[in-house]
């Protein structure tokens, strides 16, 4: 039944539907600059609804080709490093590692694998922008900060920045998971202008339910010229949903770990910068603890 | 949990499957199937970890989805045969579709998916359950319409699990994973012998059994999830990590040791009925779960110092002592000797 609707949704030729999604299921990859939508149609506020009319497409055969070379060659690499070991590595380096650099920002290519975004999307004022540091060795993200509240009638506050990684995708865009479980801390080499920033880890549960559902912690920042290595326990991350801390806290399991994010929102209005060097993981085994926050049994009986 | 809940999932727990296999009706037996399922579905959430809600979630929407395709086969049955008999299930559609729907039940390929995730979201003892207790059922009814089962299909379901068990396990590092698999591909095992020998099957489950829930008791006693805590178990109890060595061996077949029984008794059967070429694969698939069980057994018991490993001792907590654990151990590793015992049973 959801399939049907998903078919009537995707023939229904209205002027205020997006015409293209009737096609992408089928033809996708054929389509010159066609970005999968096989999850969602979500448009990102802010961005304009695409209307091209279907005769301004421009169908490639060689982007479809592409698309099939190209998506096999992922299968046949996930096929092989299935034999090799966890995420393609052998079983002795897996066991053996102590320290992992997970994102390191050298290229432009390694800045595409992150996602800038800011209260714009909800009409606010911040700006956010990510480029490359001196001599292409770390990232630098900067911008302004403004908690003027966009004139909706509907919002109240405003004033956040934010970057997160991309989700990771295998081959026929399945989604693909980090395992971080040999390893507990995570480990930052940044360097800040005093602001305060949070750290968001996303496990990207299956249902839709917790989408929302993320780890945070915070990362304080110092100011000046020194490179702060901050090294973060995952026993420290607590839930929280739509923003909101949970009343129930559970451990952050690290067998499935889908994107890490870093936010600002101290609602201090003005200029901020973060210069991340790389952010790895470390086991750090004078760190015994599981978990820091206990749960207390609510309205316990006397 | 509080004990009025527990007494009722409970018991809820262990009549579903009793219901489902001391029933002649179909629909008697669908609902000892649901009864079961819905008596689980709190007990994988039990520690509300968004983890365990999803593991349970994506349990009940397979075990429903394969009851409501039971249901439709039962219907198709009883609308061409005219009876609710369930060894009278004789219309090859609904056999089909009923070895679908059992098998999506059962966690055989390919209806698989839900399983790893599934035991890797919840805990350790409810791992047991749902790899042991909740086989029982959708197993005896495969077991009762085995008669009209299309024997082609059996077997390439069987090959498949085999091999996706196999393949599946290869680079797993959380046990709870492993085991997920191992249940997959010794399921093909079952299910390959099913229409040719219903004892054998019976034999393969009973076995299965007693391996497995010793593996997961060891896994619970040692407090360990991952590989890489399994290699620090050795401290905490040196004589159970030597006997879990033991029993993934025979886990994996190796002879002399108790899982050698079953798969030789079932490639002797098919070598009997003519089945060489399937009696062989079966054979070469099972060497790709035997390099995982290896690979477990080398990490936790074989290597130790002074090869120092990678990770810090584990918190020592007070030692839950398991009387049966020990018979348990000697049960999945010396029976095979006493084999012809169960020749003669049979």
């Amino acid at each position: 039944m959801a399939l049907s609707f998903k078919l009537l949704e995707n023939v229904f030729l209205s002027s205020k539907c997006h015409r293209q999604n009737a096609l992408h299921p089928f033809c996708g990859p054929l389509l010159t600059n066609c970005i999968s939508k096989l999850y969602s149609s979500y448009r990102r506020p802010g961005t304009s609804p695409d209307n091209t009319p279907l005769w301004k497409m421009n169908f490639s055969f060689e982007n479809g080709v592409d698309w099939i070379k190209k998506n096999f060659g992922l299968l046949k690499k996930e096929l092989v490093d299935h034999v090799k070991g966890p995420e393609g590595r052998g079983f002795e380096e897996y066991f053996l590692e102590q320290t992992r650099v997970v994102w390191e920002f050298r290229s432009q290519k390694d800045l595409d694998e992150w996602v800038v975004s800011s209260d714009a999307e909800i009409g606010g004022k911040s700006e956010a922008y990510l480029k490359l540091g001196k001599n292409n060795q770390t990232a630098l993200l900067f911008g302004t900060l403004s908690t003027e509240a966009p004139r909706d009638g509907e919002t109240g506050y405003s004033g956040y920045c934010a970057i997160r990684a991309k989700l990771l995708k295998g081959a026929f865009d399945t989604k693909k998971y980090y395992d971080w479980s040999n390893f507990n801390s995570l480990y930052l080499r940044v360097r800040g202008d005093g602001r305060p920033w949070m750290i968001n880890i996303y496990t990207d549960p299956y249902y839709s339910h917790q989408k929302d559902d993320l780890y945070t912690y915070f990362m304080f920042t110092r100011g000046g010229p020194y490179w702060q290595e901050i090294t973060i326990p995952f026993s420290k991350f607590f839930l929280s949903s739509w923003g909101r801390i949970q009343d129930d806290q559970y451990p952050l399991w690290l067998d499935k770990i889908s994107s890490v994010g870093f936010t600002l929102g101290d609602k201090a209005d003005g200029p901020f910068q973060l210069e991340i060097d790389f952010i790895g993981l470390l086991n750090d085994r004078a760190h015994t603890e599981e978990f820091a926050y206990e749960k207390y049994e609510r309205n316990p009986k006397a | 949990m509080n004990p009025h809940a527990n007494m009722i999932i409970m018991s809820s727990l262990i009549l579903g499957p009793m219901i489902t296999i001391t029933s002649n009706h179909w629909i008697m037996a669908w609902v000892g199937l649901e009864i079961n399922m819905l008596a689980i579905i709190p007990l994988i959430a039990k520690q509300h970890h968004p983890r365990a809600i999803e593991a349970s979630i994506k349990y009940f929407l397979t075990q429903a989805a394969a009851s409501s395709l039971l249901l439709f086969s039962i219907i198709n049955n009883v609308w061409n045969t005219g009876q609710f008999d369930i060894t009278q299930s004789t219309n090859t559609m609904s056999s089909t579709m009923m070895t679908a729907a059992l098998t999506m039940k059962l966690g055989l390929a390919p209806f698989h998916y839900w399983l790893p995730e599934t035991l890797q979201g919840t805990t350790t003892m409810m791992t047991l359950i749902l790899t042991t207790w909740q086989k029982l059922a959708p197993l005896t009814l495969l077991m009762m319409i085995n008669q009209s089962l299309n024997t082609s299909l059996l077997v390439t379901l069987s090959l498949l699990s085999m091999m996706i068990g196999g393949w599946g396990g290869l680079n797993q590092t959380q046990l709870r994973k492993i085991m997920a698999f191992s249940s997959i591909a010794h399921l093909g095992w079952m299910t390959m012998i099913l229409t040719l020998s219903t004892k054998l099957t019976l034999l393969t489950f009973y076995t299965y059994i007693t391996l497995t829930t010793t593996m997961l008791l060891t896994i619970k006693l040692l407090e360990t999830n991952k590989m890489s805590t399994a290699m620090t178990s050795w401290t905490k109890s040196p004589m159970l990590n030597a006997m879990m060595m033991l029993n993934l061996m025979s886990l994996a077949g190796l002879p002399p040791l108790t899982g050698f029984m079953p798969k030789w008794l079932i490639l002797q059967e098919l070598t009997k009925n003519h089945m060489t070429i399937i009696a062989t694969t079966s054979a070469i698939l099972s060497l790709l779960s035997l390099f995982f069980y290896i690979r477990i057994a080398y990490y936790s018991t074989i290597t130790l110092p002074p090869n120092m490993t990678n990770y810090s001792q584990q918190w020592r907590h007070k030692n839950q002592q398991k009387p049966y654990l020990p018979l348990m151990i000697i049960t999945s590793s010396m029976l095979t000797p006493i084999m012809p015992t169960f020749m003669m049973i049979m």
